[in-house]
């Protein structure tokens, strides 16, 4: 078998190999880059969508955090106003009671005076009639005769109610 | 990781076989058709046949065989380590596909800057072809990479190349660039020019070539020295040449495995070096700003 030289230039030799070269390139480029790099970047897109998504599930959070914070506060407020409404309505409430206990107790005490009054005026009434009855009495003693009690019951009552009304109020 | 189907691990299979078979093959044929050689020779590569062709016929040698042997197996490898990679990962070869793409990536982009990020696959061609090239010596194969005319050829590509780059800032500033620092440089310019192939493919052809001459040279050696000092013995212990077992084996993990990756690697890195530095990006960016500048002018002439 023949063999070249060991030193032997050949065109043609020299275009395959070149051809071989671009061969390969072509060879790796479409079938090692290419699908390793579509894997790379399919990657490289899922790990950014998740960082995104986990970004975004953060910001959520820290809305839905603040939103919890506000409905708290609020939620306080409210409880501190409804605790100081109820304070009022029974501050209020306790006053009207203790309002109308005073009012009943005065409506009580005066009509007790007026009861007084009433008896008073009714026992001073007996007393005037007792008196006239007595003075009558002892007028038509002192006169020896017969006086016409009804003549002079409205003299004498005038003449009591004068006195009665100075003894009432001079008690 | 879930279990791989009966077909994923047949595919597999097949695609495995797929690489190692080319090499197998060149195997045989080299089997088949090497002569035996008496003593010392250090010839080129076997010629298989030759095809007429104007200028120079066209010989088909073991080196063209052996290049296209290692792409079948490297294109094998290829589909071999991308078969069932998922956006999840989980598997090796992931793993190491990964791996690869990612350092060239970052070897191109340290070495040629963001610019030529596309050429990562290229550079990736030159070291997978060039490395398996000298590393299929392993096997008893003649290296394509020691035969002048290959590693020419991908020089060529590599000259092409900067050429193509160097013209883009203008074809006036290339060959002015001829003339610099002052006229009297011409023609050492336009040598240096065609140097840098010419060094490029003649460095990397050389050691490889140097590591299997030498190679031979020890082995021959050894066999001498063991025919002088074992050579009294009677019978097959005479004839053995002990001396060439285990020795060569120490200059070969030089020659053949170290030799072969540092060659390749150093291939593509004045690749890288040479296509990156020939581009002018000033002058390109300037051209493309008058270019940008043109059009508009043009589309607004258009548009009134």
């Amino acid at each position: 078998m023949q063999s070249l030289e060991v030193i032997s230039v050949n065109i043609w030799d020299i275009l395959i190999s070149l051809a071989n070269l671009l061969i390969i390139f072509l060879l790796f480029k479409l079938f090692l880059y290419k699908p390793v790099r579509k894997v790379l970047d399919k990657r490289k897109e899922t790990i950014d969508g998740q960082y995104s998504a986990a970004e975004e599930a953060k910001q959520s959070a820290l809305a839905d955090k603040q939103a919890y914070e506000i409905k708290l506060k609020s939620a306080e407020d409210e409880a501190d106003s409804m605790i100081k409404s109820a304070a009022a309505t029974a501050d209020r409430r306790s006053a009207k009671i203790i309002d109308d206990a005073k009012e009943k107790a005065d409506g009580i005490i005066r009509q007790a005076h007026s009861e007084v009054e009433l008896e008073r005026k009714k026992a001073a009434d007996g007393i005037k009639r007792e008196i006239a009855d007595v003075s009558a009495l002892l007028t038509e003693k002192m006169l020896e005769r017969e006086i016409n009690e009804n003549d002079h019951r409205e003299f004498i009552d005038s003449f009591i109610e004068g006195i009665g009304e100075d003894d009432v109020t001079g008690d | 990781m879930k279990e791989k189907s009966f077909k994923f691990r047949i595919i597999d299979a097949l695609l495995i076989i797929g690489s190692v078979l080319p090499i197998a093959f060149a195997i045989v044929l080299r089997v088949l058709t090497n002569p035996e050689a008496d003593g010392i020779v250090i010839t080129g590569a076997n010629i298989f046949f030759t095809v007429k062709m104007p200028i120079q016929d066209m010989p088909i040698t073991e080196s063209q065989v052996n290049s296209w042997c290692v792409i079948v197996s490297l294109f094998f490898i290829c589909l071999y380590l991308t078969h069932g990679i998922s956006e999840k990962g989980g598997l090796r070869r992931q793993m190491i596909a990964e791996w690869i793409v990612e350092k060239t990536d970052d070897l191109v982009k340290d070495n040629m800057g963001d610019f030529f990020k596309s050429f990562s696959p290229f550079i990736a061609g030159v070291l997978g072809l060039s490395a398996f090239s000298s590393l299929i010596t392993l096997v008893g194969l003649y290296p394509p990479t020691s035969d002048l005319n290959v590693v020419a050829g991908w020089a060529l590509l590599v000259f092409i190349l900067i050429t193509y780059y160097k013209l883009k800032g203008g074809v006036l500033g290339y060959l002015k660039s001829f003339t610099q620092p002052f006229a009297a440089f011409t023609p050492f310019n336009i040598i240096s020019e065609f140097a840098t192939p010419v060094s490029m493919s003649f460095r990397h052809y050389g050691n490889i070539l140097s590591g299997s001459v030498i190679a031979a040279l020890v082995a021959a050696g050894l066999t001498g020295v063991s025919n002088m000092i074992l050579g009294r013995l009677p019978g097959l212990l005479g004839e053995f040449p002990l001396f060439r077992v285990g020795i060569p084996a120490v200059l070969s993990l030089y020659f053949d495995i170290f030799s072969g990756a540092l060659q390749a690697f150093i291939f593509a890195m004045l690749t890288m070096l040479n296509i990156s530095s020939a581009f002018p990006m000033d002058d390109w960016l300037k051209r493309m700003d008058k270019k940008r500048a043109k059009k508009e002018k043009q589309s607004n002439k258009k548009s009134a």
